[in-house]
């Protein structure tokens, strides 16, 4: 197999995934919240694919295909979300949609 | 002779039951008649069972019937049981002949009240649970007997029920009562789990394995019982405050029968009392300690039944005095001439009363000799045969017991002295009623109540000794009724042939009847019985002397002595003792539990478990924050926790 | 035969509440169903051999998996307290005819369904089906008192419902608990546990339904409140349900040993509650009060009773005192809870202060509160001493102390029954006790006379129940404590 070893394509998913979550916990904007969903969902692309490329099947990349599907169809979702949610002259901020609380 | 118990028990139920049935439907007179019909019945078949047992060698007395077994479990059986033999055959014969001639009486007595059909029901029921006590076969019948003529005592002594002090006298008796009945439980349950059994005889026999203590608490149990019934110290603070009952009442439940079954009681089960004989010489003791207390109370008591109760206090002490020597011939023998006389002294007395209205206080009285001079006979032969001036029947049975004491050891002569002190007292206080009672000038109340005529059965025939003389000259003074009169005729007849049953060394019928029974522990020498019976009437005279010279001569009280005569006239604090040491507690213990206890507990448990539900709640209820961010954070954290327990159970 | 005595009340109850009666007609329906119980009953008693163990037994497998069936038979004991049951219930339902209640269609049907109810508990020898009658007993209590009852109704039905439900769900535990170690759920097939978290978890929920202190909570508000024949229900009938079990299951149904360890803790609370329960009743005041702790504290009576064994087993004396006292105490407390509802009829209210010298003219309900105010404080020579007796004499070898405090509470019931019945028929007239108030008229007395007749038929001859409730080889039998 040619290219770097397995490791560091792990290496970089793991980083991803954790700005994606540090992002998703942290950031405010819904936006920036989606963002971060998008990176961690890639970032775990990255792992099904290279783990797909080690041992030599196709599984993880029809299961990765899968997730960007997923994927897409949950941004679709979500960014109607923040356009009504704008639409309505709301603040963009994750904290003030407090409505469901116990 | 086995019919003859049987027809004698359920007679007087049968005459409670066919009235309370009845009730309206028949007059107050017929249930009167109806009453005393069902108590001579019973007198009849009493009479049967003892000639039945005449016809019998002294061997053989003994004769148990059961009808149904009463109560049962495998292995525990108690019958409906009755027991013929002399003892309870003589209670038998006392009861409802005495009975009958108080029941009688009432019908005059209690003519005009409109509650007559209850009192006879309950008069008659009272006959029944008192044979149901003394001819009961087994200990467990006798308890039962025993609590329901506290239950029939009750109701009697509460009869008039709108007035207070009835009802809380009636209360009085029946816990007092209960008391004793608990004790006599708890003896009963020791001679079940020793010997298995409660029938006299087989009890008997098992007792004798049984350890001292077991034995000392099963006499102590039953002496509990008897000391209770008879009113004893220090279980006598009710019998006083049950005079609140009608006067036949008192005569019947309170001097002759009720208060004499723990005599009875001692002599049914006195193979346990021997083997118990502390508790047997604890017995005699209480009854001196009583007759002397109760002698000394009864001095400065001003309602003229309430010196008769404190008197029949006394004797009863004479008689827990005999029995707890071992004189149980002797011992019952007063128990039978004490029914006579102070049924008749109860009886004139309520003769006074009603004369005079209601009034009890003596201090009111005087003269009433030249307003009843029938009455006064009458009790002035109550009074000599209480005081025990021969030939009279009281001097023949309480001398027997003194002569017994006298002959009983250090111990006994010991009692002998109270005993004497006690004739002493029964003099001074029997002649300082009939005194002032009787003689002097007649008082204003007498004075208001001897014009109008209103029949009342003042004028009695109470006929003087040998046979009665003939009622002619009676019938002539208004309509005194027969009722009354002829009760109280027979009682003083017998109260002056009564004692002519035993007359020591010369005859004794009467203790060869109870001889197989109750073999008595000590018997007299002549000496002894001659001496005894010389002191005890020389005492009594002084009594009688001194009672003349203060109430006598001139209505002069006793000198004060100021501490003494207060204690006396307060029955020396007793009632304020038990108040103090029962009443109150119960009542301060349920008022504070009721406080700490069950209302927090009521209250609290409830509330507390809805409010602690509504906190629990409000606290799972925080974690719905509402916060996206916090939602995240617990999904990541919890899937974080996951992986690493996945790996490391890996 | 067992079936259909549970069964008559149940249909009855449907055909109550499914057809459009009057009140009157349902009213007398459903008296009509009550009474023929009791003939049926009766018919059973005929057929009944008193020295033989479980009759009249009928059995249909319902889970086979599990081993659950409907599994129902008579026990003697268990057929005395139906006997009480079918009486107290048709007193109880005549009572209500009496008194007219409204809505009687649904009224008629609940009482009907708790009668057969409580038959099923008294009969089931199935554990998971006991508890569904144990269960279903709960369902009409809890609407009976809650739409019928006085003026405290809601708060007196919540805590009985909790009280019973936390109980329940704790039995519920131990029962599934058992059957699945023991492998089966009928009573007769399965052997003896020795779990003390099972035995604990029957316990507290018999425990709760005697009520036995502390867990009484409920009983004073849920007496004061219920109408007086569903309170005559509770008080005479289903507190003896906690009889049933304790003998049946807890005591029957686990090793001696473990048993005996909680013996004296049970004692203990059984006496405090009988003290305790004859101390408040002295101080209550009204009726009901009374009435109320008096039931508690000889509940605690029955319970020394029954736990009056050693290794050997059950106490002979001890257990028949237990079952005789329960169908004695039934019929007292059934007879003043009645009362106590016809005083309140005339004058509003039980209380002491409002009535009184209710005798004068007034002979037979002074006749009748008399003789069952004295038969309820156990006179001697009356049912309840016979059965106080032998529970007595049964407790003192386990214990003499025992014993002594039983015998006090001889003097304790005798001042709180005494203290009732002079404020209710001596002294003077109270306000509540005006010249009106009638005395009882036949209705009342043909309710209450079979009641106090049926008192004075035992205090007769007791030995006609304490004789047949074990059958007697049992209890000379060497074997563990098995409940006959």
């Amino acid at each position: 197999m040619a290219g770097p070893e397995i490791t560091w394509y792990l290496i970089v998913s793991a980083i991803l995934f954790s700005i994606g979550t540090l992002g998703v916990l942290l950031r405010r904007s819904p936006l920036i919240v989606l963002l971060s969903l998008e990176i961690m969902l890639n970032a775990s692309n990255l792992a099904l694919i290279s783990f797909a490329r080690l041992h030599g099947g196709h599984d993880g990349q029809i299961f990765a295909l899968a997730v960007m599907a997923v994927a897409a169809s949950e941004v679709v979702v979500g960014l109607g979300l923040i356009v009504a949610v704008s639409r309505r002259r709301l603040t963009l901020d994750v904290d003030s949609f407090r409505v469901l609380r116990g | 002779m086995i019919q003859g118990a049987w027809l004698c028990l359920f007679a007087p139920l049968a005459g409670a039951f066919a009235i309370t049935v009845m009730g309206d439907s028949i007059t107050r007179r017929t249930a009167g008649w109806i009453s005393t019909l069902s108590v001579f019945v019973a007198f009849a078949g009493a009479v049967v069972s003892f000639v039945g047992l005449l016809g019998e060698s002294p061997g053989e007395r003994e004769h148990l019937s059961t009808a149904w077994t009463w109560l049962s479990t495998g292995s525990f059986k108690i019958g409906m049981t009755l027991l013929v033999d002399p003892l309870s055959v003589l209670m038998m014969l006392i009861v409802t002949g005495v009975g009958g001639l108080i029941v009688l009486y009432s019908i005059g007595y209690m003519d005009g009240d409109p509650e007559e059909r209850r009192y006879f029901a309950y008069m008659s029921f009272f006959v029944f649970s008192m044979l149901m006590l003394v001819q009961a076969g087994n200990f467990l019948l006798l308890l039962v007997g025993w609590g329901l003529v506290g239950l029939a005592s009750y109701l009697l002594i509460g009869f008039w029920h709108e007035r207070a002090e009835a009802v809380a006298a009636a209360k009085k008796a029946f816990i007092m009562n209960a008391a004793g009945d608990a004790t006599m439980a708890l003896a009963f349950f020791v001679l079940i789990w020793q010997t298995g059994t409660l029938e006299f005889a087989e009890a008997f026999v098992g007792a004798e394995g049984m350890s001292s203590t077991l034995l000392n608490l099963v006499a102590l149990g039953l002496l509990g019982g008897a000391v209770a019934k008879s009113a004893q110290i220090p279980l006598h603070t009710w019998l006083p405050d049950a005079m609140e009952g009608p006067t036949p009442v008192s005569a019947l439940i309170h001097a002759a029968t009720m208060v004499t079954a723990g005599v009875y009681l001692i002599v049914r089960a006195h193979p346990l009392f021997e083997l118990a004989p502390s508790i047997q010489d604890l017995a005699a003791g209480l009854g001196a300690l009583t007759l002397l207390v109760a002698g000394f109370i009864a001095l400065v008591q001003t309602d003229i039944k309430r010196v008769i109760a404190y008197s029949t206090m006394s004797q009863i002490g004479y008689m827990f005095l005999g029995v707890g020597l071992g004189a149980y011939g002797n011992g019952m023998f007063h128990l039978m001439t004490h029914a006579f006389f102070k049924a008749l002294l109860f009886m004139a007395a309520g003769l006074v009363i009603h004369h005079l209205a209601g009034e009890q206080d003596i201090r009111r009285m005087g003269g009433v000799r030249r307003v009843m001079p029938k009455t006064f006979v009458a009790f002035l032969v109550g009074s000599l045969a209480l005081v025990g001036i021969p030939p009279l029947s009281g001097f023949f049975s309480k001398d027997a017991i003194l002569a017994s004491a006298l002959a009983s050891g250090g111990y006994g002569q010991l009692l002998f002295a109270a005993g004497l002190l006690g004739t002493l007292l029964t003099g001074l206080y029997t002649f300082r009623l009939f005194f002032v009672v009787f003689l002097g000038r007649p008082s204003e109340l007498v004075l208001q109540h001897a014009q109008g005529s209103h029949g009342r059965p003042e004028e009695e025939d109470a006929s003087r000794t040998h046979g009665k003389t003939a009622h002619g000259e009676t019938a002539s003074h208004g309509e005194g009724p027969w009722t009354m009169t002829v009760p109280v005729a027979v009682l003083t007849v017998l109260a002056v042939i009564g004692g002519w049953l035993q007359i020591p060394d010369v005859w004794h019928p009467f203790s060869d009847w109870l001889h197989d029974v109750a073999e008595p522990l000590v018997e007299p020498s002549v000496t002894q019985d001659l001496v005894a019976s010389a002191l005890a009437v020389g005492l009594g005279l002084v009594g009688v002397g001194v009672a003349w010279l203060f109430y006598g001569a001139r209505s002069r009280e006793l000198p004060r002595v100021a501490g003494v005569r207060h204690a006396l006239e307060h029955k020396l604090y007793f009632d304020e003792l038990y108040d103090l040491v029962f009443y109150r507690p119960a009542v301060w213990m349920a008022g504070v539990w009721r406080r700490t206890i069950e209302e927090p507990l009521i209250g609290g448990s409830i509330t507390g478990v809805s409010l602690g539900a509504r906190r629990a709640g409000g606290v799972l209820g925080e974690t719905q924050t509402g916060y996206l961010r916090s939602y995240a954070l617990a999904i990541a954290a919890a899937a974080a926790v996951l992986v690493v327990v996945f790996l490391a159970v890996q | 035969m067992t079936t259909a005595l549970i069964l008559l009340p149940l249909a009855a109850a449907l055909v109550v509440w499914m057809l459009p009666l009057s009140g009157r007609a349902a009213g007398a329906l459903s008296l009509a169903a009550a009474l023929a119980e009791v003939v049926l009953w009766v018919v059973a008693l005929f057929r009944f051999d008193f020295q033989r163990d479980l009759q009249l037994v009928d059995r249909h497998s319902w889970f086979s998996d599990l081993e659950v069936s409907y599994h129902v038979g008579f026990y003697g004991f268990s057929f005395w307290l139906t006997g009480l049951t079918v009486v107290v219930s048709a007193a109880a339902i005549g009572y209500a005819v009496w008194a007219n209640r409204e809505r009687a269609r649904a009224y008629h049907g609940l009482m009907l369904f708790l009668l057969g109810a409580i038959v099923g508990v008294f009969t089931a020898q199935d554990l998971l089906l006991f508890y569904v009658f144990f269960e279903a007993m709960l369902i009409p209590i809890y609407v009976l008192v809650g739409v019928w009852g006085g003026p405290r109704r809601v708060r007196a039905t919540a805590t009985f419902v909790i009280y019973t439900m936390a109980g329940s769900l704790l039995m519920l535990a131990s029962i599934i608990a058992f059957g699945i170690t023991q492998g089966t759920f009928d009573l007769i097939d399965s052997g003896t546990s020795s779990n003390t978290w099972v035995f604990l978890g029957f316990l507290v929920a018999f425990a709760v339904k005697a009520p036995l202190f502390p867990f009484h909570g409920w009983l004073v508000d849920a007496y004061r409140e219920s109408p007086p024949e569903v309170a005559a229900i509770l008080s005479g009938v289903v507190s003896k349900a906690a009889v049933y079990g304790l003998l049946r299951i807890a005591i029957a149904k686990f090793d001696v040993e473990l048993v005996l360890d909680f013996q004296s803790t049970i004692l203990a609370l059984a006496a405090i509650g009988l003290v305790y329960g004859s101390l408040l009743a002295f101080r209550a005041r009204d009726v009901r009060t009374v009435t109320a702790y008096s039931s508690m504290a000889q509940m605690g009576l029955i319970v020394m009773g029954l736990f009056s064994l050693n290794e050997q087993g059950l106490n002979e004396l001890g257990v028949n005192g237990a079952i005789l006292q329960s169908v004695a105490h039934g019929l007292i407390s059934a007879t003043l809870f009645l009362l106590a509802g016809m005083l309140e009829q005339r004058g509003g209210t039980s209380t002491f202060a409002d009535l009184g010298g209710l005798a004068r003219g007034r002979p037979a309900l002074a006749t009748i509160l008399l003789t069952t105010g004295v038969i309820a404080l156990a006179v001697p020579g009356s049912v309840a001493f016979a059965g106080e007796f032998l529970i007595l004499a049964g407790i003192y070898p386990i214990g003499w102390g025992w014993a002594v405090v039983g015998a006090a509470s001889i003097v304790l019931a005798a001042m709180y029954m005494l203290r009732l019945i002079s404020a209710v028929l001596h002294w003077r007239r109270g306000p509540a006790a005006t010249e009106a108030s009638r005395d009882l008229r036949p209705a009342e007395l043909a309710l209450l006379v079979p009641l106090v007749g049926l008192l004075l038929f035992l205090s007769a001859w007791p030995a006609a129940v304490s004789e047949r409730s074990f059958p007697l080889r049992v209890q000379t039998d060497e074997a563990e404590a098995q409940a006959p």
